[in-house]
């Protein structure tokens, strides 16, 4: 990710206020006419030094730490710091919890894709889109609500098991709620393939091959849009996944569409796992006892985000708090590879592109400059809001009638 | 290079005209910016303008330059990144303008308290008007605070 | 080729440059090496399967018992279900590793996170502007070294030793 000083070039930066995306972020695009020449990132406004507070909070107040990484992905990050704990102390968490864990982690993979799937939407001036699937989200809300209490930054997680238990009453809920999902997301697949304006703005735009995926480290949803089958639920099993597997959703063409394709298909497969487990939900305990003083140990952890990989690095050292705990979220590589990938695209598809790798600024934390390169010796610097983005790339279709 | 479209005569522009600065509980239009958080209050913010809860109902319109905002809706422990940022933006804001303060981390820094790089809360960089706990808060909460900061103008 | 095999094959490619292995699990492969082997390392994993760098994690170990500081470097590289992390360690003094951005061009994000938070010197690497701190970062401030201890009105805390 180069900032790149070129003379000649007009910058036109986005600010990090983004009533789109909700996240700050600084971008710096060089434009040639209305072609990308070359892109670069600047993270670090929503950086608020979770690694090191880590280090002087308990392992248990870090659960309540690490959800609060990303509140779209906040369960899976709660999961993966149990899941480590365990680990650095041997101890496993019994069968009943292991399935629950899975059975949140589903549903919040739902909620993460019908979010994304609306804010795209959003992006591409689709704005009926993002309100049906935001009003469908809400199911999914209220069936994290009625399980652990919150909609959002769930606390599902203890170490050693879960809080939270599925009774018959709730596992009916939860039946019919997704019974209504999938007959949504049939709707929603059937949208993204064959509405002619959205296939306009997502078929052949982006397009990474496999090689390319491979080489950028795309990870998640991206890399599997393009060919690449690269899922740790199915890779490398962990938790409940042993017992309840699910399939990888692999699509083979590799552009924005295909990305829509391979969540909404990832939407079905949650739905399958999860009427699995409320079908075959193991008795007994909740929880496992984990001692308070962690002995000295080391861990990774790698988990399935809806986003793609989640690594964890955990070290303890004898007492109730950690050494050291490294998180590496997914959209790190993803920013990587879109970065990459918008060198030769025109601008007015930026914001599809960017938002078509489910980008959590939060998880990382990251701003937009458009850089054109002048006429005779003049350089020019814009200032354009994410929200000039957009419109820019919604106005440039409306005129060639997509 | 904005489109941003501006009515020309709105009706929250005509009360403004006859009574005091303010009166503006009619149509209040609101620009959010996060200042760090973990996007929990923001998609709770954004889900109120979904069917289900739909803030524009009340004349709320969440709309994206600074230009022409009333109220300024920010989460998160302010990051010593975005301090400036979030100056800047209230900055531009034409008078009347208010703030209001949303999730636990605009309040007191909440899970991220002492961490290196955080100011804290909303309230040590920007007067705010209006403060919704939670973490992140419901919906309905937020729309409860708008209303009240909104109903709190109009008692003056 | 299974996971047993791809370890194997890449404890055997990796034995010269290395002081020490050790398998905390039966798919994790930890490399203790001196830093003037970390490159030679690097390709002998690359070459060993369809490997990709997860991420290079640093770790603070704090001056004690008359030892100087020194900063742990952990290059964590996945394929599957097998992890080898191939760990070298720079000194306080001299804090300098070779950057590997030419055989793995995406691991500037990680190489200039590392920098910043921990102050490594990665040679070689082609960014060096700060990926995570902001702009008015004071120099030579490492957030994640123990030292510090944070800020008091508005001076960076550094403690002696630990």
């Amino acid at each position: 990710m180069e900032s790149t000083t070129q003379k000649n070039k007009f910058i036109v930066p986005i600010g990090p206020q983004h009533p789109a995306l909700k996240e700050p972020g600084h971008f710096e695009f060089t434009v040639d006419g209305e072609i990308v020449t070359s892109a670069s990132v600047r993270l670090g406004y929503v950086h608020r030094g979770i690694e090191k507070g880590a280090e002087s909070r308990s392992w248990t107040q870090n659960l309540y730490l690490v959800e609060r990484v990303c509140g779209i992905c906040s369960n899976i990050h709660g999961t993966a710091l149990a899941l480590g704990v365990e680990k650095l102390a041997g101890v496993t968490a019994p069968p009943r919890a292991q399935a629950i864990r899975v059975l949140v982690a589903e549903l919040e993979r739902i909620h993460s894709h019908m979010l994304w799937l609306g804010v795209a939407a959003h992006e591409g001036g689709f704005d009926t889109l993002f309100m049906y699937s935001w009003r469908d989200r809400e199911t999914v809300m209220d069936l994290l609500e009625s399980l652990t209490g919150n909609r959002v930054n769930y606390s599902a997680n203890v170490i050693g098991g879960v809080k939270y238990d599925v009774t018959p009453e709730l596992a009916d809920s939860i039946r019919r709620g997704i019974d209504f999902l999938e007959e949504r997301s049939r709707f929603y697949l059937k949208v993204v393939t064959s509405d002619e304006t959205f296939l306009g703005r997502t078929r052949n735009v982006g397009t990474m091959t496999k090689e390319q995926a491979l080489e950028l480290g795309a990870v998640g949803p991206t890399a599997r849009a393009s060919g690449v089958t690269m899922d740790l639920r199915v890779d490398a099993p962990y938790g409940g996944y042993v017992d309840f597997p699910v399939s990888a959703v692999v699509e083979q063409d590799g552009d924005l569409a295909a990305r829509f394709v391979v969540r909404i298909k990832e939407l079905f497969e949650s739905i399958r796992v999860i009427r699995e487990i409320l079908d075959h939900l193991p008795e007994g305990e909740l929880t496992a006892r984990v001692p308070r003083r962690i002995p000295p140990n080391e861990a990774i952890i790698r988990l399935e985000a809806p986003r793609g990989e989640l690594f964890y690095f955990l070290k303890s050292n004898g007492t109730d708090q950690p050494e050291r705990l490294k998180i590496r979220t997914p959209s790190l590589c993803n920013w990587a590879s879109v970065m990459q990938l918008a060198v030769g695209h025109k601008l007015a598809d930026m914001p599809m592109m960017l938002v078509g790798i489910d980008p959590c600024f939060s998880c990382n934390d990251r701003l937009f400059t458009i850089k054109k390169p002048g006429v005779g010796r003049t350089n020019s610097e814009e200032v354009w809001t994410w929200e000039d983005l957009r419109l820019y790339g919604i106005d440039y279709y409306r005129r060639r009638a997509i | 290079m904005a489109d941003i479209q501006i009515p020309t005569r709105s009706p929250w522009q005509r009360v403004l005209d006859k009574v005091r600065l303010w009166s503006l509980v009619n149509s209040p239009w609101v620009i959010h910016y996060n200042s760090g958080s973990c996007n929990g209050c923001d998609i709770e913010i954004l889900a109120t303008l979904t069917p289900r809860y739909d803030l524009e109902r009340f004349g709320v319109k969440l709309q994206g330059s600074p230009r022409h905002a009333d109220v300024l809706i920010c989460t998160g422990p302010v990051t010593r990144q975005s301090r400036d940022r979030l100056l800047r933006i209230y900055e531009q804001m034409p008078e009347p303008k208010l703030v209001m303060a949303v999730g636990s981390c605009g309040l007191s820094g909440g899970a991220f308290r002492g961490c290196y790089n955080i100011v804290g809360s909303i309230d040590e960089v920007l007067p705010v008007s209006a403060y919704v706990p939670g973490c992140p808060p419901r919906p309905e909460a937020i729309i409860n605070g708008v209303v009240q900061l909104l109903g709190s103008l109009k008692g003056n | 080729m299974d996971n047993s095999t791809l370890l194997q094959s890449a404890q055997s490619l990796l034995s010269p440059m290395t002081e020490r292995f050790e398998t905390p699990e039966p798919e994790q492969l930890n490399a203790y090496l001196p830093v003037e082997h970390l490159l030679e390392a690097v390709k002998a994993v690359l070459s060993a399967g369809e490997f990709y760098l997860a991420t290079i994690t640093g770790l603070d170990v704090p001056p004690a018992d008359g030892q100087e500081g020194q900063i742990e470097l952990l290059y964590h590289f996945c394929c599957g279900k097998v992890v080898v992390t191939l760990r070298t360690r720079v000194n306080y003094a001299d804090p300098a590793a070779p950057s590997v951005c030419g055989l793995i061009p995406m691991a500037t994000l990680y190489e200039r996170e590392v920098m910043e938070l921990f102050g490594v010197k990665l040679t070689g690497t082609p960014v060096t502007d700060k990926l995570l701190l902001p702009d008015d970062w004071p120099d030579g401030v490492y957030p994640l070294r123990k030292s510090f201890k944070g800020f008091e009105n508005g001076k960076p805390v550094i403690s002696e030793g630990a």
